[in-house]
């Protein structure tokens, strides 16, 4: 890789992300299955950089994932999404955070929507009304939050108590970063660094003392599929292309994945559990499987927060090598306590993987 | 009555994803469906450009339209400017509205989605919501989520959520006059329409099939749809 | 009458012209920009369809010039060209003015900057390379190999980069990539003889009489299959070779190739120059950014502005030879308007 060729690129995708003042919008699946990322997210914002975010209890799901498995009708998501924007102008803001990269791209696929066809717009106006007698503006700016991180990754470093440096060996981390499709596949110039070779985790991964790496399926989706996954039948689209990705990085044996996505975290947390009940196999270091993180929950081990309250024990695949490799402090016997530190149940080990 | 041809123009996003095609294959290289099902995104291309009714009329009745996984990842590169992955779901919009997609065994998972997600945004506010994630139909979630799932309430406290309860914060209750104005949405924007159309093409299904006699005993077609 | 002549560039179709017109009796004053007269052709190594070297050619352009009545200007550029009646007074970086009866454009093209198309890794990727670079190469006599040193055992040729593209904004053919490919996988071959070559094309566009041949000969006797899939997506490997993903479309199925080394054959694009004299002379321009012909059949080489002349590949993309039947026709077009004023 050739670094004067990466940065051509990334001068070319440097977009505008607003400095302060974030409605922020969540993600479904982030917050079932990662919930610790957006309240770690919320917490750095404002604990650690003192921005103001408002997390509105009023707004909804942007109905996405029935979108693009084609429950929900175009002109339905226009109006839902007109109904946040309507919240955020109501609340007085106007630079929305978006928590979710399948949403990020209804957002940007409506507004360009909206700017080529403004009967589209006017429609969706009108919906609204009709049905909730709101009006709204449109976000003056429109972030990822990974965007935003992006935005603070050096402010984040200044404070960091860990590095994504091997204690061990001083060797930076190697670290496999995995975009999503929907944010910026659609549209290069909504995304940090474009389409082919994305910065926004990679400038992460470096402020915070890591090497990315390059692996030929870096770009291949994690294959989420909508009705591919939500249908039991058709999870082995998911899975095969997951797969694919995994084989695929394999040789260069990363220390952990990190992803922008809340879909491509848990697929690529989950599929490495089931390749292994099925096949056998492993991907990782020492026939280990691969550490799977979402963007926040590595600011928030990086600022030095406690794994647990992370919510690192809510992923199937282990992070402890990771947490070792960079030296953090953790308390292995706290990992499945409740907030009184009682046991949480216990654990089934038994699936039933190769019967389904 | 406006031909399918026709009706598929008037979708903006339509007008949008194909200008016409140069049968380059950018698009079925890195298709995330190509290399799984038998599918090929430029043939799609192909098929709609040429606008033979009959033959779109017989891909919406096809397993074909149903294989993409709307990654887009053919939008990125085409050297035309089209988007494969938004025609497919222009195509899917009509053939639901047409009842075409009750004649092919992708097309009738339609119901499943409808029933799981479909309700869960109107129920919950969210499109999932851990409540709908039973591990007996996700074994691929794991042990963890086996875990999660059978102690939320102390899993979901211990990582600071608001699981089902009122206020901000992450699973919080979505309050019932937010959910009104969502379900108005529904209402005024077509959302429903689209729900009832579902159903009522599945159920129109399922007796032509002998598997249900009126719309409230679908157990039997969903038990087929979900195995077939 | 105004026996002076202005000629913006100094590469095949500018010196063509020139020659012809300082044989005719006219002074010619030739601006290039560079300190080499040549153009594109300075750096090529090979030239198809008979793999003449270029410095043949180039050493007849170099002869062309030295006439009394021819006046090269090296390292300089036009800044301002203004009219006066039937005289334009031609402006340069140099101070210098000139007050001529006619202008001739021929400015060239510029080759398609390949890192534009960012999916292909050029500028990224160590063994991806231009059919450009790959000229420069064999004329400066270095060795092909990978960046790892190593021979290369399989060679793919992307076709049509940044031609036939909506997405860098060039619709066009750029014409001559093709037959370059052929070209410089059959050098491959015969530098290589146990490497496989690998071309991914579109259509190929084997416009003249003898390309036809030099493609049966690459697939008979060197090695070189042809694929027809516009590649998608370059990565690469752990070893540094280079992964590509196409479809074969002639098959319908997806493919993926590791290969050695990639050759991006890049189209041609206007460059900054002729930008810049047509917003000075307020030229038409076809969709495309060429300088648009007055007449596309009748007066190709009379651009939308009375004594403004234009040849070669500022027109549109030309081989060689066009280019200097191209010139020809304009020095007559240049000689027919002085001579009627
Ligand atoms: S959107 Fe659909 S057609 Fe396009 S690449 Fe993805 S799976 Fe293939
Ligand atoms: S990438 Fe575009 S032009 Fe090429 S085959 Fe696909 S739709 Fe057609
Ligand atoms: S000559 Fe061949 S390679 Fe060049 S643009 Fe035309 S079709 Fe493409």
């Amino acid at each position: 890789m050739q670094n004067e060729g990466l940065k051509n690129i990334w001068a070319k995708y440097q977009k505008e992300i607003a400095d302060d003042h974030y409605y922020y919008l969540r993600s479904c699946i982030r917050q079932n299955f990662f919930p610790g990322a957006e309240y770690y997210f919320l917490k750095i914002l404002r604990e650690v950089l003192g921005k103001d975010v408002y997390d509105d209890p009023r707004h909804t799901t942007c109905t996405g994932i029935g979108y693009h498995s084609d429950i929900v009708p175009f002109e339905t998501i226009q109006t839902v999404v007109a109904r946040e924007f309507a919240l955020m102008t109501a609340a007085g803001y106007r630079n929305v955070a978006v928590s979710c990269v399948t949403s990020f791209g209804i957002y940007s696929e409506i507004l360009e929507t909206w700017r080529e066809f403004p009967k589209e717009l006017q429609k969706a106006r009108e919906n609204l009304w009709k049905a909730t007698k709101r009006e709204f503006e449109i976000p003056e700016n429109i972030a990822h939050a990974s965007d935003i991180i992006y935005k603070f990754r050096h402010q984040i470093a200044e404070k960091a108590k860990y590095k994504l440096v091997n204690t061990n060996t001083g060797k930076p981390l190697q670290i496999v970063e995995h975009i999503g499709c929907h944010y910026a596949k659609m549209f290069p110039v909504k995304g940090i660094g474009g389409a082919e070779f994305p910065q926004v985790l990679s400038g992460m991964i470096a402020a915070w003392g890591g090497d990315v790496v390059d692996y030929p399926e870096r770009r291949h989706c994690c294959g989420f599929g909508f009705r591919q996954y939500l249908v039991q039948q058709n999870r082995g689209y998911s899975l095969s292309n997951s797969k694919k990705k995994l084989e695929s990085m394999q040789p260069y044996e990363p220390d952990a994945i990190i992803c922008n996505c809340p879909g491509c975290t848990m697929f690529l947390d989950r599929w490495q559990y089931t390749l292994y009940e099925m096949e056998g196999k492993r991907y990782g270091q020492n026939n280990e499987s691969i550490p799977v993180l979402a963007y926040e929950e590595l600011a928030a081990l990086v600022l030095g927060f406690e794994p647990w309250n992370v919510g690192l024990q809510m992923h199937e695949i282990n992070t402890e090598s990771l947490l070792d490799k960079m030296g953090i402090a953790y308390n292995p016997d706290e990992k499945y306590l409740d907030k009184n530190k009682q046991p949480i149940g216990s654990f089934n080990k038994t699936g039933c993987l190769s019967c389904c | 009555m406006p031909t399918i041809t026709e009706r598929l123009a008037q979708d903006v996003r339509f007008k949008e994803s194909i200008n016409s095609c140069i049968n380059c294959g950018v698009c079925t290289a890195i298709c995330a469906a190509a290399e799984f099902y038998d599918y090929s995104p430029r043939q799609i291309a192909g098929i709609v450009q040429e606008g033979n009714e009959e033959k779109i009329i017989a891909l919406l009745k096809s397993d074909t339209i149903w294989f993409c996984g709307q990654c887009m990842s053919c939008k990125t590169r085409c050297p035309r400017n089209n988007c494969v992955g938004i025609i497919i779901a222009v195509l899917r919009k009509i053939s639901q509205e047409e009842g075409y997609f009750v004649e092919s065994r992708m097309g009738r998972q339609q119901l499943l989605i409808k029933r799981n997600i479909g309700s869960t945004i109107l129920k919950y506010g969210y499109c999932i919501h851990p409540e709908i994630v039973n591990p007996e139909y996700h074994p691929e979630q794991g042990p963890t989520w086996e875990w999660v799932y059978k102690n939320k309430e102390k899993v979901y406290e211990r990582m600071n959520a608001n699981l089902d309860k009122p206020g901000s914060g992450t699973l919080r209750k979505i309050e019932q006059d937010t959910l009104q104005e969502l379900r108005d949405i529904f209402e005024v924007s077509g959302g429903v329409e689209l729900f009832d159309k579902i159903e009522k093409y599945s159920f129109e299904k399922a007796a032509e099939m002998g598997l249900a006699s009126n719309p409230d005993s679908m157990d039997n077609y969903v038990k087929y749809i979900s195995n077939e | 009458m105004n026996k002076s002549i202005v000629v913006i560039g100094a590469g095949v179709a500018g010196i063509e012209v020139a020659s012809i017109l300082a044989d005719m009796g006219y002074n010619v004053f030739i601006i290039e920009k560079n300190k080499n007269i040549g153009g594109n052709v300075a750096f090529w190594h090979h030239l198809f369809p008979n793999n003449r070297s270029a410095a043949e050619v180039r050493e007849y352009m170099n002869q062309k010039i030295k006439v009394p009545n021819i006046t090269l200007f090296p390292n300089t550029e036009v800044t301002d060209i203004s009219q006066k009646k039937n005289v334009y007074v031609v402006r340069t970086n140099k101070d210098a003015t000139f007050e001529v009866g006619a202008v001739l454009i021929a400015t060239g093209f510029t080759p398609f900057d390949a890192r534009r198309k960012e999916e292909y890794g050029y500028g990224i990727y160590d063994n991806v390379i231009t059919s450009v670079d790959l000229e420069k190469k064999l004329e400066r006599g270095e060795n092909i190999t990978t960046t790892q040193g190593m021979a290369p055992k399989r060679i793919a040729f992307v076709h049509c980069v940044g031609s036939r593209d909506a997405k860098v904004g060039h619709t066009y053919c750029s014409k001559v990539c093709c037959i370059t490919g052929v070209k410089q996988a059959i050098e491959m071959s015969k530098m290589f003889p146990d490497a496989e070559m690998y071309c991914f094309y579109m259509d190929l566009r084997m416009h003249g009489l003898e390309y036809e041949r030099f493609y049966k000969d690459a697939q008979e006797n060197y090695n070189t299959q042809f694929i027809r899939g516009r590649v998608s997506e370059v990565s690469e490997n752990k070893d540094k070779s280079i992964q590509l993903k196409a479809e074969d479309t002639l098959s319908g199925l997806p493919l993926k190739m590791k290969v050695d080394l990639l050759v991006l054959l890049v189209g041609m694009e206007q460059g900054k120059d002729s930008d810049k004299l047509c917003d000075i002379l307020h030229l038409h321009k076809t969709p495309e950014n060429f300088i648009q012909p007055q007449d596309p059949h009748l007066q190709g080489n009379v651009s939308s502005r009375q004594g403004v002349f234009i040849a070669g590949t500022c027109i549109q993309p030309m081989t060689i030879n066009e280019t200097m039947q191209n010139a020809r026709s304009a020095a007559l077009e240049i000689n027919h308007y002085l001579l009627h004023l």
